[in-house]
This record gives structure tokens, sequence and C-alpha cells, in this order.
């Protein structure tokens, strides 16, 4: 008999009557099981349900804390960042785009230029060190800039 | 929108606590079908952790385990799917408590003083059989539950799942591979192979 196939010789021990009879047995098996071990698994049954209940009920708090005060309180917190972003650090950052309009400029090139990108990406610290040898202002260390903008494309 | 401010909550309110009620519903709902399914399968899972492990409370800790892990982890899953992981839930508790007895087996084989009282708190009276039956029947019936019961502790552990998870459980082959976590085809080779050592060790117990 093949035991892989599971056809012909599995159907003809289905018919043996082996599975009806153990399965009866096995029943009747269980209505035998003693009171202290029924009750035990009551128990058991019960700590799980009530687990379970615990859950869903966590579950509804959450839901209706982040519906009904969550949501609320952040748009509190976003709008209370917000003002003190525009009092404070808001203001400085703006000015000092407003001061030097060319810095800011070289500052968006860096971020969208297409090779600067690839070099962030392969991780070439110097691309970073050649970028920091440039200063801030648009004449500071513009012949340096030149050569090493040719050791960048080498790069 | 002073006014509409003023139009906002009676339409929000109604639909928070229709919606809460409806919740509440469904978790009460739940509630009672995990209720019922985990009373349908408590006994039988019993037996076959029983059969796995061959002691009452190691039997009675992992199906007690077994029912919360499902209860945390699984309850929100459908109705449907509940005895499949039930099961994959029981049959690894039981094979990680194999383990652990294996384990300490070896440990307290090293020690100079064995502690053989595992049994007892053992009651008679407690753990007399509920029903009563006719002395011949139930005779009959401890003998053949006796035979049976060895002849399965007998069997490898997945043909011995295999079997009970088929036979006493009623699971088809798919939800059994699913418990059993393997291919419908090995659930039928365990379940055969399961079947002809049954056969051979039991004799005319099919009669």
């Amino acid at each position: 008999m093949n035991a892989s196939d599971g056809g012909p010789s599995q159907s003809t021990l289905l018919q043996s009557g082996l599975e009806v009879r153990s399965r009866l047995v096995l029943e009747a098996g269980l209505s035998r099981i003693d009171a202290r071990t029924r009750s035990r698994l009551n128990q058991a049954r019960q700590a799980a349900v009530a687990e379970a209940a615990r859950g869903s009920a966590l579950m509804w708090l959450h839901r209706a804390f982040t519906r009904q005060a969550l949501m609320p309180a952040g748009a509190a917190a976003a709008a209370a960042l917000l003002a003190v972003f525009m009092l404070s650090g808001g203001h400085h950052l703006t000015q000092s785009v407003a001061d030097n309009p060319a810095s800011a400029l070289d500052v968006l090139d860096l971020v969208t230029d297409d090779d600067a990108m690839n070099l962030m990406e392969d991780n070439d610290s110097s691309f970073y060190e050649w970028a920091a040898a440039q200063g801030d202002s648009p004449g500071q260390g513009a012949g340096q800039g030149a050569g090493n903008g040719t050791g960048r494309a080498t790069t | 929108m002073n006014a509409f401010a003023s139009v906002a909550p009676p339409y929000n309110m109604p639909a928070t606590s229709r919606g809460d009620t409806l919740l509440n519903d469904t978790a009460e709902a739940r509630s009672r079908a995990l209720n019922q399914f985990l009373a349908s399968v408590e006994l039988k899972a019993y037996k076959i952790a029983q059969a796995g492990l061959r002691h009452q409370d190691d039997a009675l800790d992992a199906v007690q385990d077994a029912m919360l892990q499902l209860a945390r982890a699984y309850a929100d899953r459908p109705a449907a799917e509940w005895k499949p992981l039930f099961y994959r839930i029981l049959e690894n508790r039981i094979r990680d408590m194999q383990r652990r007895r294996t384990v300490r087996g070896r440990v307290m084989a090293w020690l100079p003083f064995r502690r053989d009282e595992e049994d007892d708190d053992s009651d008679p009276i407690s753990q007399a059989p509920s029903q009563d039956l006719p002395p011949v029947a139930r005779l009959e019936l401890d003998e053949a539950m006796t035979a049976l019961d060895g002849a399965l502790a007998q069997l490898p552990g997945r043909q011995r799942q295999a079997f009970l998870l088929r036979n006493l459980e009623g699971l088809d082959v798919a939800q059994t591979a699913q418990a059993m976590g393997c291919s419908e085809g090995s659930v039928k080779t365990h379940y055969f192979r399961a079947l002809q050592a049954l056969r051979l060790k039991l004799g005319d117990f099919e009669q």
C-alpha cells in the first residue's frame, strides 16, 4: 500500500470501522472526564472570554479617545506649534533667508542637484567636505569651488 | 460660521453614540461566540492535550494557555478561523511543554534528590466519572479506552495529532493541515500511517 496517495487503500481502512469505533470510544471518554477537570476548563474559558472582552473594551476606549479627545487635542497642539514657530524660530529663519537670498538658493541648488543626490546615495563623504568648504556667501571659496567642482565630477 | 458650529454637534453626537452602541453589540456578540466556541472544543482539546502530555494538570495548563492566546491575539478574526488557529496554538503549547519536560527530566536525573510527588494531589472523589454507566458497559469502555489510549501514546506525535484532529475533533484535511502547519498531503500521510499503526496494535478493536 502506498501511504502517500491516500486513495483506495485509505478508503479500505475507512470502511473497516476502526475510525468509527475509535471515535465512539474517544467521545465516550469525553463524557467521563471528571468534574474537577470540567470545572477547571470552565474557569479557563471564562478567563479567556474576559480577556477578549477586556481587549475589545481597550480597543473601544482607544477609538473613542482618539476620535473625541486626541483629534481636537492634536489640532490644538499643531496650532500651538505653528504659533511658536511663527513667533520665534520661523522669524529667524525667514529673516536669514531674506537677508541672504543667494545663500538660500545655493542650499536649494545643493538639495535639488542630481549629482549631489547621487553622491549622497553613494555615501560619499567628500561631497559633504566640499559643500562645507564652499562657505555661506556666494563669493567665498569660489576658486576653491572650481577645483573641487572638477573633483566632484570625477568622484 | 457660528450657525455652522451650532448645527454640527447634533449631527455628530447621535452618530457617535450609535457607533458606540454598535461597537458594544459587536463586542458582546463576539464574546458570546467565543464562549460558545471554547465550550465546544474544550473537552476535545483537553483529551488531545492529555494524549500528547500524559499528565492531567499539564494538559489543563496547555488548554488554558491556548484559550488565552486565542482570546488575546485572534478574537477579532472570523469565527470560522478559530478552530484551526486554536488547535495550532494548542499543538505548539503541547510541544513546548514536552520539550520543557524533557529538559527538566534530564536535569532532575542529575540531582541527588528527586521529587516524585507530582500526583500527590489526586483526589479519587473529584476524579470520579461524571456519568454513571452499567458495570459491564463501563468495564468494556474502560478496556477499550485503555487500549486506545495505549495505542495512541505509542504513535509518533504528528500521526497522533492528525488522527485526533481528524477523528475526534472532526476537522477536514485542509483545517487539519492549517492546525498542524503542514501540507494537506502530509496530513493524509500522517493520518493513513496512524490508521495502519492503530490497526496493527489494536487488532480486533474494530469488531
